[in-house]
């Protein structure tokens, strides 16, 4: 059974004399995994719980297949939250936990442990229902309340930040197993979290939120290839920035040479909706550090743009040599498989697919 | 001059006189004021005035108070469970209240009687609850009582009704705290499943704050005991509680013995209570 549609519209929550959010509008479709990802304090939590029904909201709609639920108690929104904390109740043991929202729906006792069972089976924690969740690992712990909220089949999956309390190995194949039973249940899952690679792996669309408002809506590709601002750029890891001038011509946006770059041309169609093609001024480009190559200091001239920098510092984090390298007054970050020593000249080249360029105007305003 | 190096290699010097100076004060003031006069009470609880060894003064106090003391453990467990069940409620709304001006004038209001000795509170509860007291004279000036149908409540209702007025606000300053301090979102997950208010106070958040719930009944249970003011004020008639006996045997025929097995009796009552909740911590996994 795919899960519900779900469409919040102008949606605006304050806490006292503070917004926290501002207007949001969301679609999220039957059956698909949507994260809000942003930094602490951008709100995305605030939204769930909006959506959730814990938070009340001072203007806007929460519709659930066209059913609006604005004014509706938690319990009558056909969601299940997962919380951040977990938030099993240590009096009681893992199959009490996992069927406690059947017992509150009156279901008979052998029907209950049914479904727990299966429930269990489901999350590989057969042989666990005797035992007090105070009993149990982080991970399975995460899994016991992931299965309480999946027990009482909900429309919609609530996840708040749910990984974030296990370790990094665990954290991994969690992710997996969440995907892969939203997936198999078909359900619609909405997912807060504040690490970009969580999101890009499990979620189908990806929501940035930077101070109560949408940034950026859209697939994991389209936000990681074509952010739209340089907030964006800077979260989906494009945290590299320069200052450069362009120029408008007719092959697309002209770089001018400059003391430390080479000049350079960047088709229309590879610019990003960041900077039009007829900008004309100064603007900053964003770029990956695995997406940066180390050139010999002295080319020029064959298209692509090139800066040219000096080792500041190498170290290597595995598989690769990490080097920071100083530009001007600036410092990047480039990764390469060749070792150079601290303080040798290099080349940083950039090619065009690799640059998300802004009118510097953003610059002066807020970088992640 | 040792280098300054030197110095902090040097190890440090510990005494032993000053912490002991430190605590000989307090540690003095319960051996002399606390432990001496308890152990000494519990001997002569089995000693007769010529010095020997008998069961004489607990044959006389069973003789004499069995239906005081049978009386005695009822208005407790009564007044504590009732201390209980309220003490929930002020603390369940508190927590799980939703009228936010009702919330904080519960808040304001029920720690008042915290601050007023027992016997201010009998006094208090004699105008109060007797045949023409102020609670009568209330409902009488409303309409909601005729004047030749009032009854006064200064008999084990009016020990029930103090007890619970002074202790309550005590208990359910405990639990509101442990209440408070718990994960919140334990809560919103049993509401986002479905249960109401109620449902979640009774299933879910008193459990959690058990452990301190039973340390506050069991503390107002103790105090409860060994309350003389609240019997002799509010209740003048027979049967009362041991407290008065006790002072009665004292008081009237100098009769030690017989005041100190009803103290002893007081002591295993309360140290029973204590046995009772501690058998239940351990065989929950060794926490009180």
């Amino acid at each position: 059974m795919p899960g519900a549609g779900l469409e919040v519209a102008g949606l605006e929550v304050d806490y006292g004399s503070v917004r926290v959010l501002h207007g949001i509008d969301l679609a999220v479709e039957p059956g698909s995994f949507v994260a809000l990802l942003g930094s602490s304090g951008c709100g995305k939590t605030t939204l769930l719980r909006a959506v959730s029904g814990f938070v009340p909201v001072s203007a806007g709609r929460v519709t659930v297949n066209g059913r609006d639920i604005t004014a509706a108690p938690p319990d009558k929104r056909g969601m299940a939250m997962v919380f951040q904390s977990y938030a099993l109740w240590p009096h009681m043991t893992t199959a009490q936990n996992i069927g406690y929202g059947l017992k509150l729906r009156g279901i008979a006792r052998d029907a209950i442990k049914r479904r727990v069972e299966e429930i269990l089976a489901m999350l590989e924690l057969e042989g666990f229902g005797p035992r007090m969740v105070t009993q149990l690992s982080g991970g399975q712990r995460q899994r016991v309340a992931l299965g309480r909220a999946l027990a009482i089949n909900p429309d919609i999956l609530l996840l708040d930040e749910p990984l974030s309390n296990l370790d990094a190995r665990i954290r991994e194949d969690v992710r997996h197993e969440i995907k892969a039973l939203q997936q198999g249940l078909g359900i619609t899952a909405i997912h807060v979290t504040h690490d970009r690679e969580e999101a890009m792996v499990m979620a189908d669309r990806i929501v940035v939120m930077d101070q109560g408002r949408v940034a950026q809506h859209g697939t994991p590709e389209e936000v990681y290839n074509r952010p739209v601002s340089a907030f964006v750029a800077g979260f989906m890891g494009a945290g590299n920035t320069i200052r450069l001038s362009a120029r408008p011509t007719e092959a697309g946006l002209a770089i001018v040479p400059g003391p430390n770059n080479t000049g350079a041309t960047i088709a229309a169609r590879a610019l990003g909706p960041g900077v039009s093609p007829r900008h004309d001024g100064p603007v900053v480009a964003h770029f990956r550090s695995e997406a940066a190559e180390l050139a010999d200091p002295e080319t020029v001239g064959d298209g692509t743009l090139v800066l040219s920098g000096r080792v500041e510092q190498a170290s290597y984090p595995g598989g690769h040599y990490r080097y920071a390298v100083s530009v001007g007054d600036r410092k990047v970050i480039v990764d390469a498989a060749e070792r150079l020593a601290v303080g040798a000249a290099v080349g940083v080249r950039l090619r065009a697919e690799a640059l998300h360029l802004f009118p510097d105007s953003e610059q002066q305003g807020r970088l992640p | 001059m040792p280098k300054h190096e030197e110095l902090l290699r040097a190890p440090v010097k510990e005494s032993r006189i000053l912490p002991l100076c430190l605590v000989a004060p307090a540690l003095l003031t319960v051996l002399v004021l606390f432990v001496y006069p308890l152990c000494y009470s519990l001997v002569t609880a089995f000693v007769d005035k010529g010095g020997q060894p008998t069961l004489g003064n607990f044959y006389r106090a069973f003789e004499f108070y069995s239906v005081d003391i049978g009386f005695t453990v009822v208005i407790v467990t009564l007044s504590t469970f009732a201390v209980g069940v309220l003490a929930i409620a002020i603390g369940g709304y508190l927590t799980l209240g939703e009228c936010a001006p009702a919330v904080a004038l519960l808040r304001w209001v029920y720690r008042w009687p915290l601050f007023i000795p027992f016997v201010v509170a009998a006094q208090c509860m004699r105008t109060f609850l007797a045949k023409n007291g102020l609670m009568n004279n209330s409902l009488v000036s409303l309409g909601l009582l005729d004047p030749q149908s009032t009854v006064g409540f200064l008999d084990w209702r009016g020990i029930v009704i103090t007890f619970v007025w002074k202790q309550l606000p005590f208990v359910a300053l405990l639990v509101s705290g442990a209440m408070a301090s718990l994960d919140r979102t334990t809560i919103e997950a049993a509401r986002n499943l479905g249960a109401g208010r109620l449902r979640i106070l009774v299933e879910i958040v008193v459990p959690q704050v058990r452990p301190t719930l039973m340390v506050g009944l069991i503390l107002s249970f103790v105090t409860m005991m060994s309350v003389l003011s609240v019997p002799i004020m509010v209740s003048g008639e027979s049967p009362t509680m041991i407290t008065v006996d006790m002072a009665f045997r004292i008081n009237n025929y100098g009769d030690y013995g017989a005041a100190n097995a009803l103290g002893f009796i007081s002591y295993a009552l309360t140290g029973a209570a204590a046995w009772i909740y501690l058998r239940r911590g351990i065989a929950g996994g060794g926490k009180p």
